[in-house]
């Protein structure tokens, strides 16, 4: 735990030292406004929600995506991989507790959406509390195991941006967080449940209807299972990506 | 038990754009021994294979074939029990969190060397203090000149007071002062019983500090000895420096028995080589009688032995 603290702290001091890495944050408010502009002008009021839980879902992912996905990449290019590969700190959990500090920063963008909204007349009713609670900590758990996963990936793909691109509206549209699922067509929904945000936008959704959310069970197993997945394709690949550069003698290749 | 023990030790990497299979060899079966509490200098120059042999030695690169141990463990299989013994410092402008303090990128390396964390802070400000850095500790390491982040580097590696140092170039970028004060530095550590492997341009550093020197070139050891005992190796003349010497002198000792050679530099300094210290009293006293009063007796420095043996190469980088 205690290289999982320091992977905290350190990715925390770069964060504030760096705000440039949090430009995410920046397009947030702007996101909002033009969705709930959308609602409004279709006069759909009860999508208000969406409109809110969209930025910060893309938000999230974007963060998870261009920040603590170059993680590995970005100490590679500045020489401190290898000197941390060097030291007795299982790299997983340095590189854990890094993504963890970039998530919990991303949650800034909830705040962002929800303040906009205000501002725009919004008043959201968080009818189950619990709910939104938990749909916020799992959607942030998932979101660190699927960024660990990103990280370890980005360091077989040598120049991995023209991939981290390609990785961000698609899944923005196939996770059903700009529009519901149930609009895509039919074959794309097995595709779309495959990636987590679907599950986070609905889970987060349904705390802000007053109907019982009783597919919560559900998303939340759905959830786990896939940040159980990514954190365990995580840590196997990137114990293999690290003998494979230690072989090649690629670790301090920038 | 030995600090580091090499033997055979191998290491081949593929050429970047040669033909699938082609292989540069980096290293080529390299012997190498350093006792507990040695301060031991790898000159070569680069290409040579000195920071692949760093590399190995800390765990971050495999070797093809033969074993390196530190302290009786070896660096490929027991990595757990290997890293907390070694501190490394690669040096260089890279390394560091540039956007972080100094104080701060001491804090995260210590943390990752397990430095339990009401020690962490005594004893970051006792490096930086003893690195002279206080005075910028809470400033961006970006901000820091070269000199200033190798400092840095060596009170990183020193963060966990290992066993074993690997330093690799420490020096490089350090102004004269630094560079002193960094010899004194390995003074002190010696002194406290840490084993250090240097890897150095500069022989004068290997001569001052180290007590035994290993000369490395295109992958081979080509000898291993003390300071003192490569001087000897390439001359067991000894020389003699003198200026103003009368040129009727200078013919008279170019046919002496015991001077292998006498020669005039551009600056007026003649340098008169001889066999023994046999030969050496007879030409002093000559050049005495003939009124040469501005002379002194030398020995070869490391500097020269090291050229000898590298050739003409010299810095070039290894093929």
């Amino acid at each position: 735990m205690r290289a999982f603290r320091a992977g905290l702290s350190l990715q925390a001091a770069l964060l504030w030292r760096s705000p440039g890495n949090l430009h995410v944050l920046a397009t947030v408010p702007l996101y909002t406004l033009i969705l709930l502009a959308m609602t409004d002008a279709s006069h759909q009021a009860g999508l208000a929600p969406n409109a809110i839980i969209a930025p910060t879902l893309m938000a999230l992912w974007t963060m998870a995506l261009f920040t603590a996905g170059d993680l590995i990449d970005r100490d590679r290019h500045d020489g401190t991989l290898e000197p941390t590969v060097a030291t007795p700190a299982p790299l997983a959990q340095v590189i854990t507790g890094r993504i963890c500090a970039v998530t919990a920063a991303s949650l800034i963008a909830f705040a962002e959406a929800w303040v906009v909204g205000l501002c725009f007349g919004v008043h959201l009713s968080v009818h189950h509390p619990l709910t939104l609670v938990v749909g916020i900590l799992t959607t942030s758990l998932t979101t660190a195991c699927t960024a660990a996963l990103i990280a370890t990936l980005l360091v077989l793909t040598r120049g991995g941006r023209p991939y981290q691109n390609s990785l961000s509206f698609p899944f923005y549209l196939l996770s059903g967080i700009v529009v519901p699922i149930e609009v895509l067509p039919h074959w794309v929904h097995p595709i779309s449940r495959i990636i987590y945000l679907s599950w986070s936008a609905d889970l987060l959704r349904s705390a802000f209807r007053p109907e019982e959310p009783r597919q919560l069970p559900m998303q939340l197993i759905a959830l786990g299972l896939l940040a159980a997945a990514g954190l365990a394709c995580a840590s196997v690949l990137m114990r293999r990506v690290l003998d494979r550069v230690r072989i090649l003698g690629t670790l301090g290749h920038a | 038990m030995n600090a580091i023990e090499i033997r055979g030790l191998r290491r081949d990497f593929p050429l970047p754009n040669g033909e699938r299979g082609a292989l540069r060899t980096a290293l080529d079966g390299i012997n190498l021994t350093v006792g507990e509490g040695e301060v031991h200098a790898l000159l070569g120059p680069n290409g040579a294979g000195k920071t692949t042999l760093c590399k190995i030695l800390a765990t971050v690169l495999v070797p093809s074939a033969g074993t390196a141990r530190i302290l009786g463990r070896d660096v490929v299989t027991r990595l757990a029990t290997v890293r907390p013994l070694i501190g490394c410092v690669f040096g260089g402008d890279r390394g560091l969190y540039g956007r972080l303090s100094a104080r701060r990128n001491l804090h995260y390396w210590g943390a990752l060397y397990g430095v339990p964390g009401h020690e962490l802070r005594a004893r970051a400000a006792e490096l930086l203090d003893r690195f002279g850095l206080t005075a910028h500790a809470d400033e961006r390491v970006e901000t820091f000149s070269r000199g200033m982040k190798q400092r840095l580097h060596l009170a990183r590696g020193l963060m966990h007071a290992p066993r074993v140092l690997l330093l690799d170039e420490p020096t490089t970028g350090m102004d004269p002062v630094s560079a002193r004060d960094f010899r004194t530095l390995i003074g002190e550590l010696r002194r406290e019983g840490r084993s250090i492997l240097l890897t150095t341009h500069d022989m004068a550093e290997a001569e001052t500090v180290c007590d035994r020197a290993t000369l490395i070139d295109d992958g081979r050891i080509l000898h291993t000895a003390t300071p003192r005992e490569l001087g000897a190796l390439l001359s067991r003349h000894e020389r003699i420096e003198a200026t103003d010497v009368p040129a009727q002198l200078l013919a008279q000792m170019g046919t002496r028995s015991g001077v292998t050679s006498v020669n005039t530099g551009p600056d007026g300094i003649t340098l008169i080589e001889v066999t023994d210290q046999d030969a050496l009293t007879p030409v002093l006293r000559l050049l005495v009688d003939a009124g040469v009063t501005n002379l002194a007796t030398t020995r070869p420095g490391l500097e020269e032995v090291y050229l000898q043996l590298i050739g003409d190469r010299g810095m070039d980088v290894a093929s």
